[in-house]
């Protein structure tokens, strides 16, 4: 491995950042953003310049350093590097870096730029130890510490109730999801006696049933880490929430990188997950990707409806890796980061020029005024529909051929309908939003976005239209089934390998997109107003109020929680502090004082005390 | 003989006398400046001995018929102590306006005192215990009453002098019957012989009474008595360098006396050590909770420290040993940093009392970050320093309590005396800032040495917190000498 500095410059780059802006240059707001851009923009060229020296091959490497070793006690900092994380670190330097750009643009005149970029560096630095991590418990930490940085950014505007309330239920919420981690972290633990995923995967090779009846319990545990962060049913609440932070935010966090970090976990750790945990997995993945998409369909705000399409695109990664299927899931969550960023950037444009309006009714004839935002949304939206050959077209296949090659059609069927219901929803956002009149008067006088902002745009919609044909698959495929891999396809005849390889998957994908696009032709073409609520009634407005599942949480968790808080309250306020501390406190300080009786300030006394004390422990030695 | 041996003494020496005489020639103005010289001399020596001086692993080196022995454990203290000086010379030049005379005697003290400390290191001799001994106290003496002006301050130095002359007649005393007994005052003799003395009530007599004058070093119960009184009236670098040099050269030779001369009577001596251990603790944590003046607080807290130091002690274990030592290092930059600050801000006010904090936040991050980190190291959290001494110490006892339970009750004191001290920890952190009302937010200007060695102090926190490694293996190859 040459030039193993590198992969510790490029984690600790961010963190240097962070850790400077906090420190010394809050108040010299472009000192910071360069420092935070400066950081992240060096993280990806270096990340370029290490695959470059050392291409990706099988085998897994490990850099690691005793961070702690206190007698038989260690704990060691250590850095995987094989494909899956290298092409991991790739995208996340890639696609933080454009954000980053993009955000210096987005955030400009905003008082707060330098918390704002010293966060976005926090959080860099977590998902790069994400990523990076060599055993659980560090990725635990880091884990965490996205968790953090991201309760941050929600909060970002924490004069705003909403925003700040949005925060705390993220992060809430994500602590349901880390109670089950962290108990399958520690049944891993008993079991195998290592939290290294190379030892753990070596156990297990040595010997399949090695977690013996534990392991299923094992892998659902496990699995409860990544519902709450990559928001799974029934976790999935916090997500659209979390839209209330920068749109930058929401691109980077919410929709390209920390929330796919759960399915980047189930894939770090897919060795450990037996068929019995992978079939619920599955499950859970399709029933999110439904519901969420069905949610979808009858929201008003921009940002609302994209969030709940990364929550859909979320279930369908996580369905892929139930189904088996670690590459076609990852190479999904590739092509997505950069298509989802991609829209959320754009609807970041728009909602630039609209005033920080967010209703899609509010809009209207954006098209003609914003050509830049409009034409990469436009290839986002393909991508993201799944039309070939656009990258979307490419990795959603790669899924939906995994779930009937298996033989799985009832997860089939769910993973066509859910892609009829996103194109569906996504040009219902794309008529509505580009054509037709302004609806209001703030789109009416909207113009194009600066080029700080376009040109990340631009990038972006280069990468979403290529995703597909530049050998993502194939190099996950090296991680994960490196036996079956060939050589790397010409970019040609990749545009043709899903008709070749799997022709019934890709006619029934591109069917579905093409229902879902004349769905929406008809409906809303030229609608003003929504014509669903009219003709669906109750079945819109169920989803439009997502199900009441909030409602439904309200009544149930939070009012049984409420409940034992109550209780918890009484006894906390009588008994502990009442009886217990305030008991002991008093007495200690009793105590306290009569022990300062002793010391008197007389010299005599003190003599007498000391002598007093000699004569003690000669008592104790002699007597 | 190798003067090599000797040269960190010969170079202090030397250095004080060079600060005497300066002080004829210097004019008054210069004067309070040849602190800094002093300080800078003794980085001098520092340097020098970590450059010049070594000493292989496990061996010793011996001077004036075994009476100084130099050996790891003595390096690591003399350095230690080395450090200490240096960084009460900073703070005194900063505390030097508020003395009207004679402050070139007050840094030529210090280094004579130092002078004591770094031969207490070395000390393998009943003889050159009892004359380091009196080297340190005597000069304290005159360190404590500095403050000719101020009564508290005289009756700070008096109190010592008194207490002090006392602890001394009952060490001498113990000499001398040891003495008497056995012939011998060389350390390694009496080891020869001490096996067979461990039944002896007359031997066993003379070394309480040895150990009494120790324990008045390092202020443990029931020995403590003057320590608040002293660590209230003296002036704060005094106050400082008491609590860290005179502590650590107690502690040195408490090790030496109880490991090298007399091994196999301190095995017997288990509980005692373990009860003196647990009520020097509880003492120390309890009586600091009432108090509101900050110096007498911190002498509170240093007695809470001798005990939570007595634990290594207790656990008769090289592991207890090592962590005694470690939790020397952190007590070092952790207490020394507190005391800067304290000294920064009392010349400022003239009251010592808790809430002349308020508003330090606003009125220098600096000195309220140092003096926050430096609470919470010496409550013992993570991730700094204390917490890893704390750990070390109570593993050492945790793992001699198989054999002896009483160990168990130890830890618990031990933790329960943790939990106790927090609340009074906090008190200043709290006091920092969330003061309700602060009279006086002028901001606070540290010299640019002092910003230095409370970095130092910041840095060395939170280096020995997050990596204790280096310093590990250390203190465990140094204890190697001792038994």
């Amino acid at each position: 491995m040459k030039l193993e500095i590198l992969p510790w410059l490029i984690l600790f780059l961010p963190l240097v950042a962070a850790g400077w802006i906090t420190l010394f240059t809050l108040r010299n707001q472009k000192l910071s953003v360069g420092l935070s851009i400066g950081a992240v923009v060096t993280g990806f060229v270096l990340s370029v310049l290490f695959v470059a020296v050392n291409p990706l091959t099988p085998a897994p490497q490990e850099l690691s350093l005793n961070w702690l070793s206190i007698g038989e006690f260690q704990v060691q900092f250590g850095l995987r590097l094989d494909p899956l994380s290298l092409l991991m670190m790739l995208v996340v330097t890639g696609v933080a870096g454009v954000i980053h750009i993009y955000s210096w643009g987005y955030m400009r005149g905003d008082r707060g730029i330098s918390r704002y970029f010293a966060c976005l560096s926090l959080f860099t630095f977590s998902m790069l130890g994400i990523v990076l991590a060599n055993n659980f418990l560090q990725l635990f930490i880091f884990w965490e510490l996205v968790g953090v940085s991201s309760y941050l950014l929600i909060g970002f505007w924490y004069e705003k109730p909403a925003a700040a309330d949005a925060g705390k239920k993220a992060f809430i919420t994500n602590r349901l999801g880390d109670f089950g981690f962290i108990l399958g972290i520690l049944t891993v633990w008993a079991a195998l006696g290592s939290l290294n995923f190379g030892v753990l995967a070596e156990k297990l090779g040595a010997n399949r049933e090695a977690l013996g009846g534990a392991a299923t319990l094992a892998g659902l545990l496990i699995f409860c880490g990544a519902v709450g962060k990559s928001a799974q049913f029934p976790l999935h609440v916090w997500l659209p929430d979390a839209m209330e932070g920068p749109t930058p935010v929401s691109a980077l966090i919410h929709a390209a990188t920390m929330v796919a970090a759960g399915v980047y976990m189930l894939c770090r750790v897919f060795f450990l997950l037996n068929a019995g945990a992978l079939e619920i997995i599955a499950w859970i993945g399709g029933f999110t990707a439904l519901i969420s998409a069905l949610m979808a369909i009858q929201q008003n705000d921009i940002k609302r409806i994209l969030a709940y399409s990364t929550l859909s695109q979320l279930g369908y990664m996580v369905m892929a890796v139930g189904l088996h299927g670690p590459t076609p899931a990852m190479f999904h969550l590739t092509t997505h980061a950069f298509f989802k960023a991609l829209l959320f950037l754009g609807a970041g444009s728009v909602i630039i020029a609209c005033h920080h309006e967010q209703d899609i009714w509010k809009m209207g004839g954006l098209g003609r005024k914003m050509p830049v935002t409009f034409w990469t949304f436009l290839a986002g939206t393909l991508a993201l529909a799944g039309v070939w050959p656009l990258s979307g077209f490419f990795s959603k296949d790669a899924i939906l051929a995994e779930a009937f090659e298996r033989h799985h059609y009832a997860l089939f069927a769910l993973g066509v309908m859910v892609a009829l219901l996103t194109t569906f929803y996504m040009f219902r956002l794309v008529f509505v939003v580009f054509f037709r009149p302004a609806r209001a008067e703030p789109a009416g006088h909207a113009v194009e976005s600066p080029q700080v902002m376009l040109w990340p745009l631009r990038i972006l919609a280069t990468l979403s239209i290529v995703g597909g044909v530049i050998s993502l698959d194939h190099y996950y495929r090296l991680q994960f089934e490196p036996a079956a891999v060939g050589a790397a396809l010409s970019w040609t005849a990749q545009l043709t390998h899903p008709f070749a390889h799997a022709p019934v998957p890709a006619a029934f994908g591109l069917a579905a997109a093409l229902a879902g696009f004349a769905c929406a032709w008809l409906l809303y073409r030229r609608a003003d107003v929504d014509p669903l609520p009219a003709r669906l009634g109750p079945v819109a407005r169920a989803m439009r109020d997502r199900f009441y599942f909030d409602e439904l949480y309200q009544a149930t968790v939070i009012r049984a929680h409420d409940f034992i808080a109550t209780i918890a309250d009484w006894a906390d306020r009588w008994l502990i502090a009442g009886l217990v501390v305030r008991g002991t406190h008093g007495t200690t300080e009793l105590i306290g004082r009569a022990l300062r009786l002793v010391q008197t300030g007389n010299l005599q006394t003190y003599a007498f005390l000391f002598a007093l004390g000699v004569a003690f422990v000669l008592w104790w030695v002699l007597g | 003989m190798n003067t090599l041996l000797l040269s960190h003494e010969l170079l202090v020496l030397a250095l004080g006398l060079l600060v005497l005489l300066a002080d004829l020639w210097l004019p008054r103005g210069l004067r309070r400046h040849l602190g800094y010289a002093a300080a800078a001399g003794l980085a001098g020596i520092l340097l020098f001995s970590f450059l010049a001086i070594r000493v292989a692993p496990g061996e010793v080196q011996y001077a004036f018929f075994e009476m100084y022995a130099l050996d790891g454990l003595a390096l690591f203290f003399k350095r230690f102590s080395l450090l200490a000086a240096l960084m009460v010379l900073l703070m005194s030049v900063e505390f030097a306006e508020s003395m009207p005379t004679g402050v070139s005697e007050y840094y030529a003290l210090t280094l004579f005192a130092l002078l004591g400390m770094l031969l207490a290191s070395s000390a393998n001799d009943f003889a050159l215990l009892f004359v380091s001994l009196e080297l340190i106290t005597i000069t304290f003496y005159v360190l404590a009453s500095f403050h000719r002006s101020r009564m508290t301050s005289l009756e700070a130095g008096v109190k010592y002098l008194i207490i002090g002359a006392l602890s001394t007649g009952f060490t001498v005393y113990g000499i001398a019957l040891v003495y008497g007994l056995t012939g011998k005052l060389n350390f390694n003799e009496l080891a020869a012989v001490s096996s067979s003395l461990g039944g002896n009530r007359l031997f066993l007599f003379g070394m309480v009474l040895i150990l009494a004058g120790l324990g008045f070093k390092i202020a443990a119960v029931p020995f403590q008595i003057w320590a608040p009184d002293v660590y209230q009236g003296a002036p704060v670098p005094t106050t400082a360098f008491l609590a860290v040099g005179s502590k650590a050269a107690g502690f040195v030779l408490l090790l030496r006396v109880l490991f090298v001369a007399v091994p196999e009577v301190s095995f017997q001596w288990g509980s005692l050590l373990i009860v003196l251990s647990a009520i020097t603790i509880l003492y120390g944590n309890l009586c600091a909770i009432p108090q509101r003046n900050l110096k007498r607080l911190l002498g509170y807290s240093s007695i809470a420290h001798a005990g939570y130091l007595l634990l290594g002690i207790a656990a008769l274990s090289r592991d207890g040993q090592s962590a005694v030592l470690y939790y020397l290092g952190g007590y070092l930059f952790t207490l020394l940093g507190a005391f800067t600050v304290l000294c920064l801000v009392m010349r400022q006010v003239e009251s010592e009392d808790i809430a002349s904090l308020a508003g330090l936040g606003q009125r220098s991050p600096l000195l309220a970050a140092t003096l926050t980190l430096a609470m919470v190291s010496l409550a013992g959290l993570p991730p700094l320093a204390g917490f890893v001494g704390k750990f070390l110490l109570l593993k050492s006892v945790i793992a001699q309590a198989p054999a002896q339970p009483g160990y168990y009750g130890l830890a618990f004191v031990a933790i329960a005396g943790v939990v106790i001290s927090l609340y009074y920890y906090f008190g200043v952190i709290r006091a920092i800032y969330w003061s309700r009302t602060a009279p006086d937010l002028s901001p606070i200007q540290p010299s640019a040495p002092i910003r230095a060695a409370l970095y130092a102090c910041i840095a060395g926190m939170f280096y020995l917190g997050l990596f204790p490694g280096t310093l590990v293996n250390l203190t465990e190859e140094v204890v190697k000498v001792l038994r």
